[in-house]
């Protein structure tokens, strides 16, 4: 009993030896783990200070730029845009106030043109009336003339044709009245 | 498991007893460390106004942890950016270098995790107790708890707040050890099941391969935002 524990525990023995050289994990052999600890905390030290003195300001730097030159276009953009919207609103209220003054100078001009062309009319109105006053004065004074004229020849012939007739003279004025009356009669027939 | 051993490159040096050689884990350490350094300084030797292709990843990569500190921890945490820009940087490059044939992937040992992860945890306690003195131990107390239950609540809101160093660390460990093991299982199924059979375990490493660069990128995310979050509750006390 006794040696067939001794040759049981031995086997084991082996058994785990052969286990732990061939198909062990190295990882949790402690043969090199002071070194792999000494070179890590090394190399990891040397990374770190190198990465943070060296690598991050450069890469911060060139991104805060990136970010500085972005931010600096867009508020140049944004400037620019209120700039472009001010000037179409002058613009606009420059277009605005020029049809406005257009329509103003169109309507005082046709006002003024109305008004011209009534003064103009008004005064021909005028002149044509005084025109056609005076000729009317003269043709009534023509006409007036001619009566008398008339009047005057058919006196003297009615006081001739008398006087051949009846070799005596007679009242003028009666003549006068005569032919006058007469003349009056036969005018009516005329005006 | 051949790809996690770790062997030492070079004289063998100690240090007060302690070992301290330089292995091939820490030349991965320093690979991508130097990647990184490479890349950043690529990124921002050209100081443009329209940026270039590097300089628009680097920039990428800025936004991206910046964005990410100030939506968990808030604008307290911008002193913080480095130590999480580089925190974020290392691990990922870690990953990402890892996925490459024949490469060591520095994440996938418990003790780089655990090394960050008690780094954060103590830098993160240290913070706590700066901004609020011993404020800072209402965070074991949530408020609006009954009475009844608040010893309760206390032992188990320390016990979840001193485990976050082990589950940070185990989180990236395990999910880096893990990616990598079933590449290796895939990739000795491919072998073994030789010309005929070994097409379809080629296609799955293929697809395994495409899911643990997503894995190396995503346990990155998940170290450096777990790490804001820690933060967050330093920095701004809210129970």
């Amino acid at each position: 009993m006794k040696r067939f524990f001794v040759i049981f525990l031995f086997t084991i023995l082996s058994q785990s030896r052969l286990f732990a050289a061939e198909a062990g994990m190295p990882q949790l052999d402690p043969k090199y783990w002071a070194s792999q600890a000494f070179w890590l905390v090394l190399i990891f030290a040397i990374l770190y200070f190198a990465i943070a003195n060296i690598f991050i300001p450069k890469i911060k730097n060139s991104l805060d730029d990136r970010n500085d030159k972005i931010k600096n276009d867009l508020d140049e953009a944004k400037n620019l845009q209120e700039i472009s919207e001010e000037k179409l609103n002058e613009y606009n209220l420059t277009i605005e106030k020029a049809k406005k003054d257009v329509q103003k100078i169109l309507f005082e001009s046709k006002n003024k043109l109305k008004l011209d062309i009534q003064e103009k009319k008004d005064i021909f109105e005028k002149e044509i009336d005084k025109e056609v006053e005076n000729t009317q004065k003269e043709i009534n004074k023509l006409k007036q003339n001619s009566l008398n004229e008339i009047q005057n020849i058919s006196k003297e012939l009615a006081s001739e044709i008398i006087i051949e007739i009846s070799g005596d003279k007679l009242n003028e004025s009666s003549i006068k009245a005569a032919i006058a009356e007469t003349s009056k009669k036969e005018l009516e027939n005329y005006s | 498991m051949q790809q996690f051993s770790v062997h030492r490159i070079g004289p063998e040096v100690k240090i007060a007893g302690v070992d301290i050689s330089f292995t091939n884990a820490s030349l991965f350490m320093l690979i991508s460390a130097s990647i990184i350094c490479l890349f950043l300084f690529l990124g921002t030797k050209e100081k443009k106004m329209i940026p270039n292709k590097i300089q628009l990843i680097a920039e990428l990569f800025y936004n991206f942890v910046a964005k990410m500190i100030s939506d968990t921890a808030g604008s307290k945490a911008k002193p913080y950016f480095p130590f999480i820009f580089s925190l974020f940087m290392f691990v990922l490059f870690c990953n990402m270098v890892g996925m490459l044939p024949y490469s060591f992937t520095v994440t996938s040992h418990i003790i780089v995790t655990l090394i960050l992860a008690i780094f954060i945890f103590i830098a993160v306690t240290i913070i706590g107790f700066i901004k609020h003195g011993f404020g800072y131990l209402k965070l074991f107390v949530p408020s609006g708890v009954p009475n009844l239950l608040l010893p309760l609540i206390t032992i188990i809101e320390i016990i979840s707040y001193l485990s976050r160093p082990v589950s940070l660390s185990v989180r990236l460990f395990a999910n880096m050890m893990a990616g990598h093991t079933m590449l290796k299982v895939f990739g000795g199924f491919v072998i073994s099941l030789g010309l005929l059979g070994g097409w379809l375990p080629l296609g799955f490493s293929v697809a395994l391969t495409g899911l643990e660069i997503l894995v190396a990128f995503l346990q990155a995310y998940v170290f450096a935002i777990l790490t804001c979050i820690y933060l967050n509750d330093a920095l701004n006390l809210h129970h």
